[in-house]
């Protein structure tokens, strides 16, 4: 089902959502379903299967969500366009933000907006770790397996590798 | 707090498109734990303050923010290059193993040993994010005013679910504003 047309308004639409897709890409998701499934390119069903599958996968998982929908409209091509479309915008304003940010770096005000802002980062990353552990966390065990992977990588200088590794094989374990 | 102003170590772009690969790699989940851990704990490009710096802007942003902070270390490393390189080797060759994998998997039907698994790693992921974001606070341990900052910061992601643009643009101006009261009674 390559429709040139089709893989144009997917792409375009993506570019436009991430461009203000403010606190990350999941922010915009309620968006981006329901514009493929009113355009009948997805079923519910498939963009659930994505997501889930997007989250299990290393790597950039928004980016490679939004490659599996281009796929399912176009084959390869409305992959890559869709990765491009997701990333390229927001990589632009990172960069001119970051630019402008740097350039007043020894600034006293940029100093004070540094010391405020610092500790809401600390908090939005905790929390942002809460909320992931709200899902993942669907026994007493995998509570402890959060709380003992949080304290080895505040505590030793273990390789977050091994903590993985060992989580992996509990959950293989089907203790979890 | 201020941060250095000398200039940053001279990086590779080699090094930068690598190390990025890598977290895009390790990062199940949780993106900023890895990177953190390689800028800052292992090749020291970064101080915690500068990572920390990095990721408050990127949090204004729209986005990825973990592409943000991928664009933002190769651009205060190796300026334009240095970004594009970073980001290069965040998204290209992971973007191509993992679309692989995944047109794999939708090919066949999901093992419920992997599943059982998944669930495992994303248990340990999550409890790597919460401890990187508590050691972020930890130049600021001896700040009562920006414990409680960060603790508002939590509550009202974590607690009232409300949006993290809103939470940021409500905070900011309090937090900014205390940070400089108590900056002008050290004075």
């Amino acid at each position: 089902m390559s429709d040139p047309a089709a893989l144009g308004r997917l792409a375009a639409h993506l570019a436009l959502l991430s461009s203000i897709s403010f606190g990350g890409v999941p922010t915009v998701l309620p968006d981006i379903h329901a514009f493929v499934v009113a355009n009948h390119w997805l079923t519910d069903r498939d963009f659930a299967d994505f997501l889930a599958v997007s989250q299990a996968i290393p790597g950039p998982n928004m980016i490679l969500m939004m490659s599996f929908i281009g796929w399912k409209v176009a084959g390869l091509p409305g992959a890559i366009a869709s990765a491009c479309a997701t990333f390229a915008p927001p990589c632009a304003m990172y960069f001119a933000a970051y630019r402008l940010w740097n350039r007043f770096r020894d600034a006293p005000w940029q100093r004070l907006a540094r010391a405020g802002l610092a500790p809401l980062t600390a908090g939005f990353v905790v929390a942002g770790g809460t909320v992931m552990a709200r899902t993942a966390d669907i026994s007493w065990p995998a509570v402890g397996v959060t709380g003992g992977a949080a304290a080895l990588l505040l505590f030793t200088r273990l390789n977050p590798l091994w903590m993985l590794g060992g989580a992996g094989l509990v959950g293989a374990l089907g203790v979890l | 707090m201020a941060l250095p102003t000398a200039s940053p170590p001279r990086v590779a772009l080699g090094a930068l498109f690598y190390e990025f690969l890598k977290v895009s790699l390790l990062a199940s989940g949780g993106g900023i734990v890895w990177a953190h851990r390689i800028t800052v704990d292992r090749r020291r490009w970064l101080s915690d303050a500068e990572f920390a710096d990095i990721v408050s802007v990127c949090q204004f942003m729209p986005g990825p923010n973990v592409v943000g902070i991928a664009v933002c270390v190769g651009t205060r490393l190796r300026g334009l290059v240095g970004a594009i390189a970073a980001t290069a080797g965040f998204i290209l060759i992971p973007g191509i193993i993992g679309f692989s994998l995944g047109v794999l998997w939708f090919r066949h039907t999901g093992v419920p040993l992997l599943q059982n698994v998944l669930v495992g790693i994303s248990a340990a992921a999550a409890g790597m994010i919460i401890a990187t974001g508590l050691r972020l606070l930890r130049a600021y341990r001896r700040r009562l005013p920006a414990l409680l900052f960060a603790a508002l910061a939590f509550a009202g992601i974590a607690i009232g679910q409300f949006p993290l643009l809103l939470v940021l643009l409500a905070l900011a101006p309090l937090s900014i504003g205390a940070a400089a009261i108590a900056g002008g009674r050290a004075r």
